[in-house]
């Protein structure tokens, strides 16, 4: 299949850097919807959305907005990204998730994580001494609920299930993939069960994490999986505009001022400077960030490193301006997208061709 | 105004592409971003041979005692050396062997280091922060320990580096400015 790029958002609500006032929830709501028509007209592969409870996320709720996005769409994936199973009921994000399949004729996905939030657990009434628990115990009886209808189930994090009739059905296998921040025990989990695996580079050198992906697929091998069948994706931040000089200056601001709304030390937002900014373009930094030629590059760098399968990028993070953000997403799916599909597939077809001489 | 404040860097590698000289130039311009200064770095590497080969300071070349004065006189010190086996390199402490004994007294000195892994971390509070609390120097609270994977090359890359360096460096410049006010008046007879 061919490599996947696509698009990622939390519907941040930063203070604008010139005027210091954050949008109000319902524009960015709005915003994101007309983001992910663009990004569908533009051929990108995947939009998706975080699920946050905090007031400065306009997202809590992943499958209502990309309901949304299913109506104003045609062929692109809508996934959460992540949706914070730990806190939440798997029979009944498994009810979402499968109603937006039926709705968008079969491109829902989850993306399920423990999240990097913990405001969600005592707004659900759950303990964060549960943490682990929780994940494990839930992500199991989600991936029974794709298996099996009617569903037994028992666990120790929810009542149990005696042949629970789990409805609607979707038509196919709803794509599950388990979310993972650098901790070799959730790769090993994973790969023990066989999910695909979305990876957040959040920043700094992504070749560190290629001890991980290596892990992933050793560990699905000696679990008795196909290394191979199983998806990888990489997230990382990033912008892309017609030149490098252009991608910075726009975003930077806008990243500066989310990143000091969620990344705080002693009780404060600490900045993130512009050299610091700068360094996550350069080749060896993990954002997606430059001019579409650089983007480009980077990605198949990346490729050639952990042979994944799709790349999301959290663009404009900190709510660059709308205008600005569909220019970055057209060049994304007009610039980009045809590069890098045609450049790795043509380095699978000669990988194929060596290894079967 | 004030004066700029006088900044040193000692930077404790031994040769010339260097990740602790990267980092120390990183803290100068952060620095540098907040308040007006002045910027020396001492590579000690280019002291050889006469650093090395120097027992007493008054073996020391005119350029080797150049650098032992301006680390005496600096209104704030950047200490940066690399982690060889286990702890500062050799020719780092050879260097601050020099160093007059209470010259650094009332000197506020921010510790940072480099090491091949996260395992030398503590490099900073029980290697650098033991010696110049014998030279009685105002050792910044926050220390910055890099390990490679935070660079590319000479890049610094991980975003919570710098994140460290802005707080490392909030808190030592209205130290540093404090206390270089002291020393001048101290200096100036009245």
């Amino acid at each position: 299949m061919a490599f996947e790029l696509g698009i990622l958002h939390f519907g941040e609500l930063a203070p604008d850097p010139h005027t210091g006032r954050p949008p109000t929830a319902g524009t960015r709501l709005r915003e994101l919807i007309e983001q992910a028509k663009v990004a569908d007209e533009v051929g990108l592969d995947v939009f998706s959305v975080g699920e946050h409870h905090r007031g400065d996320f306009a997202v809590s709720s992943p499958a209502v907005v990309l309901a949304a996005m299913a109506e104003n769409t045609r062929s692109i994936k809508l996934s959460s990204a992540v949706t914070v199973l730990s806190s939440d009921d798997p029979v009944r994000v498994f009810q979402q998730f499968s109603t937006l399949d039926l709705i968008s004729g079969g491109r829902a996905e989850i993306i399920a994580g423990r999240g990097s939030y913990i405001e969600s657990f005592p707004l659900f009434g759950y303990d964060l001494g549960d943490y682990d628990e929780l994940f494990s115990d839930k992500l199991g009886l989600l991936l029974k609920l794709r298996e099996e209808n009617p569903v037994t189930w028992q666990g120790t994090t929810r009542p149990a299930l005696r042949a629970a009739d789990v409805n609607p059905r979707p038509e196919r296998e709803l794509p599950v993939w388990v979310a993972v921040g650098g901790s070799p025990a959730s790769v090993v989990r994973a790969a023990q069960l066989n999910v695909p695996l979305a990876l957040a580079i959040i920043g700094g050198s992504y070749r560190q994490f290629a001890p991980f992906v290596d892990l992933y697929r050793e560990a699905a091998t000696k679990f008795g999986h196909d290394a191979g069948a199983l998806k990888v994706s990489v997230s990382s931040p990033g912008f892309v505009a017609a030149t490098h000089r252009e991608a910075i200056e726009i975003s930077h601001p806008y990243f500066e001022s989310g990143w000091m709304a969620n990344h705080h030390q002693r009780g404060r937002g600490v900045p993130m400077p512009l050299a610091a900014y700068e360094a996550q373009s350069t080749r060896a930094g993990a954002f997606f960030l430059g001019s579409p030629q650089e983007v480009a590059e980077k990605i198949i760098d990346q490729w050639e490193l952990f042979h994944h399968d799709r790349i999301t990028i959290q663009l404009g993070f900190g709510d660059v301006p709308q205008k600005q953000m569909l220019t970055a997403i057209e060049l994304l799916g007009t610039e980009v997208a045809p590069v890098v599909r045609k450049e790795i597939t043509s380095r699978q077809e000669s990988a194929a061709k060596a290894g079967s001489r | 105004m004030s004066a700029p404040l006088r900044v040193v860097a000692v930077v404790g590698t031994t040769g010339p592409v260097s990740k602790t000289k990267a980092l120390a130039e990183l803290i100068i311009s952060t620095l540098a971003a907040r308040t007006e200064i002045s910027a020396e770095v001492i590579e000690i590497h280019t002291l050889n041979p006469a650093l090395g080969a120097a027992i007493e300071r008054g073996q020391l070349d005119d350029r080797a005692e150049a650098a032992v004065r301006a680390v005496e006189t600096a209104d704030l010190l950047i200490a940066a050396t690399p982690v060889f086996r286990g702890s500062y390199s050799g020719l780092f402490k050879h260097f601050f062997d020099f160093v007059d004994q209470y010259a650094l007294a009332e000197t506020p000195v921010l510790l940072a280091a480099t090491g091949g892994s996260d395992r030398h971390a503590l490099v900073i509070d029980q290697a650098l922060r033991p010696l110049f609390g014998f030279f009685q120097a105002w050792t910044a609270p926050m220390g910055v320990y890099l390990s490679s994977g935070d660079f590319a090359g000479t890049t610094v890359l991980n975003p919570e580096a710098y994140e460290r360096i802005e707080l490392a460096v909030d808190d030592v410049v209205p130290v540093a400015r404090l206390l270089a006010t002291a020393r001048r008046e101290a200096a100036t007879p009245a």
